[in-house]
């Protein structure tokens, strides 16, 4: 078994980041589970691949929380779909949680890659 | 917080709505992948099929969705319950019979919570109740006797612990210029009494200090029942003025409904200043009492202590005849519970002696059957239940049972305590008061909950131990049976055997005192005596010869009615309370120390009183008609009083009786008489020592015409009032009984405690045999084989009576002994509930021991037939 990373596996979700992600895929714009799905993997190059088994779970964690509300509504192309919305709440929450993850990122890149 | 209320609301309601709402919601989300398929130019089924594959395991996700929704404690919690209450379901009438014990212990225990709480805790409905002290003065023999006026004074205005002060004083005068004359009680009070006692008016204005002052107009404040009783509901009825006693007042306001100050109806407030604020004298005693509101923090020592320095600085600066007196303070509750305390703790504990019996038959009950499912939790915990969950599903369990017996217990608790209000004496103060308020809910929740954990316990412990693979391996009903749950039953029953015992014994003793009571000499006849109590109006009857004048006539001419045989006057009757207490000497004996001057009670009785009485004469002779208002003071004094003084009551005669011992003034009597001891505070009371003044040298407007009758008393009523009404028509009769009501009432508290006991025994007694019963009968189930092996080999019907009756013999014995230490022990407790007997009494205890024994060999009967008439070849054939 290698134990390089293989490229062509999709990465996991580490604890916690799916929630701050589907938050952010909902910045712009209400969106059902699939769009979300969808967003993640698009603007992730594919890296995340979306298990529904994770993201149903997290976004019932996000409505428990009241950081973001739903509602069935007509999707542009006139299907019925279950829309997702930021709460103000959840919106303030992504602010604070983004920058969390900024600075965990670049700190994880300084130790990882330090650059010379 | 929040996410967890949303995650109970959605684990009790919202949940099928969820459900349906996600399947929908995955729903949708396969038919948008699956359009995007077409799209892409798969045909539709294929396209569906991908989109399933793409999605992953639907009911996988679902599951998966729900577990965010759930709160797994909740959702185990609500599971123990359902199991709980299918458990009840499958054994219907084991379910029954620890219900309906706890229902009946719970019940009774939350109605007497519910008077002990509104009599004894509950804060008075008057703002900082709880800070509100009574007040009085002590000496060395009496204490919270009244104060003087000068002594209040003092104390409202020098003191530094209270906030507030208010002196009070009652009195009865007769309202008149309305119709017919009537008798009004008045409580004079000080113009900070409203303030202390936060009452409003509903019309018109209160006191104010001008109003509280010698010499200011004379004003009144109505209650509101007066208001509308007496003056007719009038709502312009400020300004008006109403004679009492002869004394025109106006009155200033009217209070609003609902106001209650101490238990007596009070119909008019008048400014007490007004009337006392003239008194100088410091020793000048009348009727006032006097309340205080204690500053936050301070304490009732700091308070009395601050008084008695008031006091010692009086008695330095204005020495009298009371300078010993010392200042009296209690809290205002306790004062009010008075001695009704002693009962209502009494019978909260032996309500809380049965709450434990109960216990221990429930403990005992569920111990029982989880034995019998040993095998069941051994399943469980061989296919890995956790002890910890296990324990806390049979705990769920218990409780589920607590919880149906308690909402039993207080439909049961309602319905006794609008009987107890019913039947319970009236002189019991906030009695009425009682009620399934939150306090007692949260007291019954408390006790069920209590009750479910305490007898929950005893199978969780057991469960606990249980012996795998003994359990599954042996598989017969009685795996599991250790002799550690044997030990534990025998001493549930034990401690039920001995509670019983303790309470058999008190209310043994309560039963015994009440019969002594109502058998006790009353020291007189009260069959056929009639009394008809009069307060002759002040402003019409003014002198001593027209109060003479009119209890003479009255006398003659009620004798003088058919059917009265005999008519006499005393101012205290029979059962009817004292008249009050007097320091006393006796001129011909050394003069006692200031401390230890003797108190008797007085009373006022004429010559035909002990005559139409029926008291006997000990030595001497009654009074008579050569008594004369101006003749040489003479008085008759009970034999408590002469035993008291001396050897025997001949040798009274003759002596003298100084009336406020030798340091205060009083009038000297000659002794010419000794009668019988009667019960004057009533049938229970003690005999105290009595001296009589002669009505004819010390008249009063207030006494009690007793009429000997030749039949019914009850018959003679109408021609009572009617003599009354004809003789002067502006004479109130106050009242008009038997002698044997005024006796009969006097017992009303010991009837009301003696039968609550009763029940409480009795109830014992029931839930005792029926722990013994269980534990008995489990006993001889768990040894069937046993026996039926025995019997097989040719054992005796009657040495197997011999076994099973020496264990229940054995548990009987311990228990009565630990019951009769108890209860030995409890009997001091007793002692001031108790009449006629001593509390320590080895006859009841032999009775209290018999009745147990009896009570318990019916209940061990029915198992011990069944040991003996086991079926040896059935049993070892099922076996």
């Amino acid at each position: 078994m290698s134990t390089v990373d293989d490229p062509r596996k999709a990465l996991e979700f580490l604890q916690g980041t799916l929630e701050v992600l589907i938050l952010r895929s909902l910045q712009s714009a209400p969106n059902h589970a699939y769009g979300i799905s969808q967003f993640l993997e698009q603007q992730s190059e594919y890296e995340f691949l979306v298990d529904n088994g994770s993201l149903y779970p997290a976004l019932q964690r996000l409505l428990q929380r009241r950081w973001i509300t739903s509602q069935w509504k007509k999707s542009p192309n006139a299907r019925r779909a279950k829309y997702y919305r930021l709460t103000p709440l959840g919106r303030k929450q992504l602010v604070a949680a983004k920058s969390k993850w900024m600075r965990f990122v670049e700190a994880m890149a300084r130790v990882l890659a330090p650059q010379r | 917080m929040r996410e967890w209320w949303s995650k109970i609301c959605r684990a009790l309601h919202l949940r099928r709505g969820l459900d349906d709402d996600l399947s929908d919601e995955m729903e949708a989300h396969l038919d948008l992948i699956t359009a995007e398929n077409i799209e892409r130019g798969m045909p539709p089924g294929e396209a569906r099929a991908a989109a399933r594959r793409a999605f992953g395991n639907l009911t996988r996700m679902q599951e998966k969705t729900r577990e965010a929704w759930q709160f797994p404690r909740f959702e185990t919690f609500l599971q123990d319950i359902r199991y709980g209450l299918r458990g009840i379901r499958r054994s219907p009438s084991f379910s029954l019979v620890v219900i309906l014990t706890l229902a009946l212990s719970i019940g009774a225990n939350t109605a007497i919570f519910s008077v002990v709480y509104s009599v004894l805790v509950r804060p008075l409905p008057y703002p900082s109740g709880e800070r509100l002290v009574w007040l009085g003065e002590s000496t060395a023999k009496a204490s919270g006797i009244s104060i003087t006026w000068i002594n209040f004074e003092h104390w409202h205005h020098d003191n530094d612990s209270f906030e507030n002060m208010a002196a009070f004083a009652g009195e009865d005068l007769t309202l008149t210029g309305r119709g017919d004359a009537v008798l009004t009680h008045e409580l004079l009070v000080t113009s900070s009494f409203f303030q202390l006692t936060g009452v409003r008016p509903a019309l018109g204005r209160l006191f104010t200090d001008p109003d509280d002052t010698p010499g200011a107009a004379p004003t009144v404040v109505a209650t509101a029942d007066c208001w509308q009783r007496k003056l007719g509901g009038d709502a312009n009825v400020v300004g008006e003025s109403v004679v009492l006693d002869g004394t025109s007042y106006q009155i200033v306001g009217v209070l609003s409904p609902r106001f209650q100050f101490l238990t007596g109806a009070v119909d008019f407030y008048l400014p007490l200043g007004r009337a006392a604020g003239s008194s100088h004298k410091r020793s000048d005693h009348g009727n006032i009492r006097a309340v205080g509101l204690l500053k936050p923090g301070a304490t009732l020592t700091q308070a009395r202590t601050n008084l008695d320095a008031i006091m010692q600085r009086l008695a330095l600066n204005d020495p009298g005849p009371e300078d010993d007196h010392r200042a009296y303070a209690s809290y205002f509750t306790e004062v009010m519970a008075g001695d009704v305390r002693t009962t209502l703790l009494v019978l909260m504990s032996a309500v809380g002696l049965v709450l434990i019996i109960a216990c221990a038959n429930v403990a005992s009950l569920l111990l029982a059957r989880s034995t019998a499912r040993a095998r069941e939790i051994a399943v469980r915990v061989a296919i890995g239940a956790g002890r910890a969950r296990l324990v806390r599903q049979l705990l769920t369990e218990t409780i589920v049972i607590a919880a149906i017996g308690g909402a039993l217990g207080l439909l049961l608790a309602g319905w006794c305590l609008r009987t107890l209000l019913l039947i319970g004496p009236r002189d019991i103060p906030r009695l009425a008061e009682a009620a399934l308020d939150i306090p007692v809910l949260l007291f019954a929740a408390a006790i069920s909950v209590a009750v479910g954990l305490l007898a929950g316990l005893a199978p969780v412990w057991n469960a606990g131990k249980v012996d795998l693979t003994t359990a599954l391996k042996e598989g017969s009903p009685t795996a599991g049976t250790g002799r550690r749950g044997q030990t534990f039953r025998s001493t549930l029953v034990i401690a039920e055997i001995a509670i019983t015992l303790m309470l058999a014994f008190a209310s043994g003793l309560l039963v015994r005192s009440l019969i002594a009571a109502q058998r006790a000499d009353t020291g007189f006849d009260p069959k056929n005596l009639l009394a008809i109590e009069l307060q002759l109006p002040e402003s019409r009857y003014k002198s001593d010869d027209s109060v003479r004048e009119y209890y003479g006539q009255l006398s003659r001419n009620l004798r003088a009615e058919p059917g009265v045989s005999d008519v006499g006057l005393v101012m205290c009757p029979p059962g009817g309370g004292d008249c009050g207490d007097f320091w006393y000497s006796i001129l011909e004996k050394p003069t006692p120390g200031r401390d230890d001057v003797p108190l008797s009670l007085y009373n006022i009785a004429d010559a035909n009183y002990f005559r139409a009485a029926r008291m006997r004469l000990l030595a001497g002779r009654n009074f008579n008609e050569l008594d004369r208002a101006n003749g040489s003071r003479v008085t008759m004094i009970n034999e408590r009083l002469a035993r008291q003084e001396w050897s025997d009551p001949q040798l009274a005669l003759g002596q003298h009786l100084k009336v406020g011992g030798p340091y205060m003034e009083g009038p000297t009597l000659e002794i010419i008489g000794v009668v019988a001891n009667i019960s004057q505070e009533g049938l229970d009371a003690e005999r105290s020592p009595t001296f009589y003044y002669a009505f004819s040298q010390k008249p009063s407007s207030a006494m009690v015409v007793t009429l000997r009758t030749n039949g019914d008393p009850a018959q003679s009523m109408d021609a009572a009032r009617r003599q009354v009404s004809a003789l002067d028509r502006n004479v109130p009769i106050q009242s008009l009984r038997t002698a044997e009501d005024w006796l009969g009432a006097t017992l009303q508290r010991r009837r009301f405690a003696t039968l609550l006991l009763g029940l409480f025994g009795g109830l014992a007694m029931l839930l005792a045999a029926v722990g013994i019963y269980g534990v008995l009968n489990y006993w001889v189930s768990a040894r069937q084989r046993e026996i039926a092996i025995r019997l097989a080999i040719g054992a005796q019907r009657s040495s197997i009576l011999r076994l099973a009756g020496l264990h229940a013999t054995r548990l009987a014995v311990i228990g009565i002994v630990f019951g009769a230490i108890g209860a030995w022990g409890a009997a001091r407790w007793l002692e001031s509930l108790v009449f006629g007997v001593t509390a320590r009494n080895p006859m009841m205890m032999l009775l209290a021991g018999a009745t147990v024994i009896v009570i318990a060999a019916l209940a061990a009967s029915v198992p011990l037939w069944r040991a003996t008439h086991t079926d040896a070849v059935r049993n070892l054939h099922e076996a």
